[in-house]
């Protein structure tokens, strides 16, 4: 009750809870693999965390291909058809278990308590088509199946051109336009949100109110478009401007898919601007980078099929700045990753603030910061583990973080969105293409805080997590 | 007479011997292969075949005739080190013999990198198993081969200023066949763990030309 009045109200929430019910998953493809013919690490320190020439294989558009292709060309020799000798199609398969700490109340509200265990066979399914399409024109396209929805959609993709310039004194200029469907999904270094870490977690868990737009609340629920260079391996730019592209939406007088009507919820209104600015630095087995993303959505808040609102009005505008770096160290046997983000979110909420009250926010102006850092030590590609800090906070709004009149879990007494804690993580791979993990999360705050954070006697500590996960790519 | 015939000798010697393979590269695969060079291999070669990472070796100044035989190697998937098989298998699975032969003058025509300053006893060390090899070990001395200051030949790989890490690896390679050369493996059989790395230290503190 509490949760589907939040969505229909405020745009943060609402677009993170969507976020999680699809929560896409990090990826690592064997068909660039095929593709490229060459092993998993020169693509990834492990999967799915890119190396320099896992960047800029991406960069390159994911063209580089050393299999003979179905080719076709003019008589001038260019080339109008290269098409791969192999269909660049893997499959990814995940299942877990994954353990609450204190069960969640039984959700058909009898008072009684739900399972604190569920299994997930599987978790997620996803069929990747990733690879080259075409001379200079590259593709990674995900479905999945999940066992939340019960149904196979649409997940992370970004299609890509690219060009890759000689300048003088032999130097490059890689230059590309990306579409894609989450912000950040098109970037090449793992400290930004889409295959930053955690690079998967359970979606049986109970998840924060509170999290930036950029952080992946948008994820396959918009699509844009970028121009981005890359000089000399070093210094990376890009602009691009993402709208709203709603799946499962459809115009309710036309039935066709759009144009999108007041049965939909926060819908950007004209263009999103994104930026991106990097730089790396190589030195010996080191690379470090470090980085500025951002972007401004202006966010209709919409209605539903059963409560339509229309989009039209006043929006709320979510002005994300964030700062990034990542530093590897990518030795024979030993591999060293420490990455971080730190996430600004200002909000002007011109729809749901309303001066005399009763709106979805209680002020006009909010703020969130999140901030995650993490390090991450493999042995020989075999044995790894991950620690990681996040911290999420930011002004207190009861209207954006309301308490419940019942217990609900995702809700906050205090009207503060503060959530904080720590997430331990343990690899085992037995191959390259196959990760068993155990993962556990702590919140030291959830929801604003310490203990009975929702009114209703849970802790924060009542949402610590055991996840064990299978991960196969093949 | 003598001089006559010393001059008709060297012509000789001169039209018999086969011209320079950079001369047979046709102006597009030159092209080619430097684009090549620049937006794919550079990326683990470092630019213009002076690698920055220690596990992808350095290309500049290496002979024409050896970079062709390896990318041949990977090509034909005769070259079976780990890292051979890892990445240049498939790198060099698409190269035809033009495009092999103008990316080996490419990067032969490169200049090869300063050296890199290690363990002075080390390299000391290293400077005398390379110049003297190891007799009591039956192990020959490098110089045989790769030559004074370590700038190889047209059939013996310049190791001057290489990476330490790439040299070790592929002398382990040697050493249990995993890349198979019967004169490398007859050299590193017996070589131990510190005469290998004090060889590697001393080849990697080599510059220049």
């Amino acid at each position: 009750m509490i949760a589907s009045r939040v969505i229909q109200t405020t745009s943060t929430i609402g677009t993170l809870l969507m976020a999680l019910l699809m929560a896409p998953a990090a990826q690592a493809v064997p068909s660039f693999a095929r593709q490229t013919g060459m092993a998993c690490e020169a693509c990834h320190t492990v999967f799915p965390e890119l190396t320099h020439f896992g960047r800029m294989f991406k960069a390159n558009a994911y063209t580089i291909d050393n299999l003979k292709p179905v080719r076709g060309i003019t008589a001038t020799k260019q080339e109008m058809l290269a098409l791969s000798g192999l269909p660049p199609i893997s499959l990814m398969v995940q299942v877990s278990e994954t353990n609450l700490s204190k069960a969640v109340p039984d959700g058909v509200g009898t008072g009684n308590v739900s399972q604190s265990d569920t299994a997930a066979f599987p978790q997620q399914v996803s069929l990747f088509y990733a690879g080259k399409i075409a001379p200079q024109v590259g593709a990674f396209i995900q479905l999945t199946y999940s066992n939340a929805s019960g149904t196979v959609g649409i997940d992370n993709t970004d299609l890509r051109y690219a060009s890759n310039l000689l300048l003088p004194d032999d130097r490059s200029l890689i230059w590309g336009i990306t579409a894609n469907n989450n912000p950040t999904v098109q970037d090449l270094w793992n400290s930004t949100p889409a295959f930053g870490f955690p690079f998967d977690s359970s979606n049986a868990a109970v998840s924060p109110l509170a999290g930036t737009e950029i952080d992946g609340a948008l994820a396959q629920d918009v699509a844009g478009i970028s121009v981005y260079a890359m000089w000399n391996e070093t210094l990376y730019g890009e602009l691009g401007t993402y709208r709203s592209a709603k799946q499962g939406a459809a115009n309710g007088l036309t039935g066709a898919a759009g144009p999108l009507d007041g049965t939909t919820s926060n819908v950007i209104t004209g263009g999103a601007p994104y930026y991106r600015l990097a730089y790396e630095q190589q030195w010996s087995r080191n690379t470090l980078s470090v980085g500025l993303y951002g972007a401004t959505f202006k966010l209709l808040p919409g209605g539903t099929a059963a409560a339509p609102a229309s989009l039209t009005g006043p929006a709320n505008e979510f002005r994300d700045v964030a700062e990034d770096f990542q530093f590897q160290m990518v030795g024979e046997k030993n591999l060293l990753t420490i990455a971080g983000t730190h996430i600004k979110e200002n909000m002007t909420l011109g729809a749901s603030f309303v001066p005399a009250g009763g709106g979805a926010a209680q002020n006009l102006k909010d703020d969130l910061t999140t901030t995650r850092l993490w390090g991450t030590w493999y042995y020989q590609r075999k044995y790894g583990a991950t620690v990681e800090m996040f911290s999420t906070t930011g002004s207190a709004d009861t209207g954006l973080y309301p308490a419940g009149p019942a217990p609900g879990v995702i809700t906050s007494l205090n009207g503060l969105p503060d959530t904080k804690g720590w997430v331990a993580e343990l690899n085992f791979m037995p191959w390259l293409n196959t990760r068993l993990s155990l993962q556990a999360t702590q919140y030291s705050k959830f929801n604003g805080g310490s203990s009975n954070y929702d009114g209703f006697g849970r802790n924060a500590s009542d949402n610590n997590t055991l996840y064990l996960l299978a991960w196969f790519n093949y | 007479m003598k001089t006559t015939l010393a001059i008709i000798g060297a012509a000789l010697l001169l039209l018999g011997a086969p011209r320079s393979r950079a001369d047979e590269i046709s102006g597009d695969a030159q092209s080619a292969a430097r684009q090549a060079a620049v937006t794919t291999c550079a990326i683990c070669h470092g630019p213009q075949g002076r690698s920055i990472a220690p596990k992808f070796p350095s290309l500049a100044g290496q002979h024409s005739n050896y970079l062709a035989a390896q990318l041949k190697a990977f090509k034909a998937q005769t070259r079976g080190d780990p890292d051979a098989l890892g990445y240049m298998w498939g790198m060099a699975a698409p190269l035809d013999d033009e495009m092999i032969e103008a990316l080996a003058a490419y990067y032969s025509a490169q200049t090869p990198g300063h050296g890199r300053a290690g363990d002075a006893a080390e390299i000391a060390r290293g400077a005398d198993i390379y110049a003297n090899g190891v007799a009591a070990e039956g192990i020959p001395p490098c110089i045989a081969c790769h030559g004074p200051g370590a700038v190889g030949t047209d059939d013996f790989p310049r190791l001057a200023g290489q990476h330490a890490q790439y040299l070790l690896k592929q002398l382990r390679s040697f050493q249990s066949n995993l890349r198979n050369v019967a004169v490398m493996h007859g050299v590193a059989k017996e070589l131990q763990a510190k005469e290998m790395s004090a060889v590697a230290a001393y080849l990697e503190s080599l510059g220049g030309a």
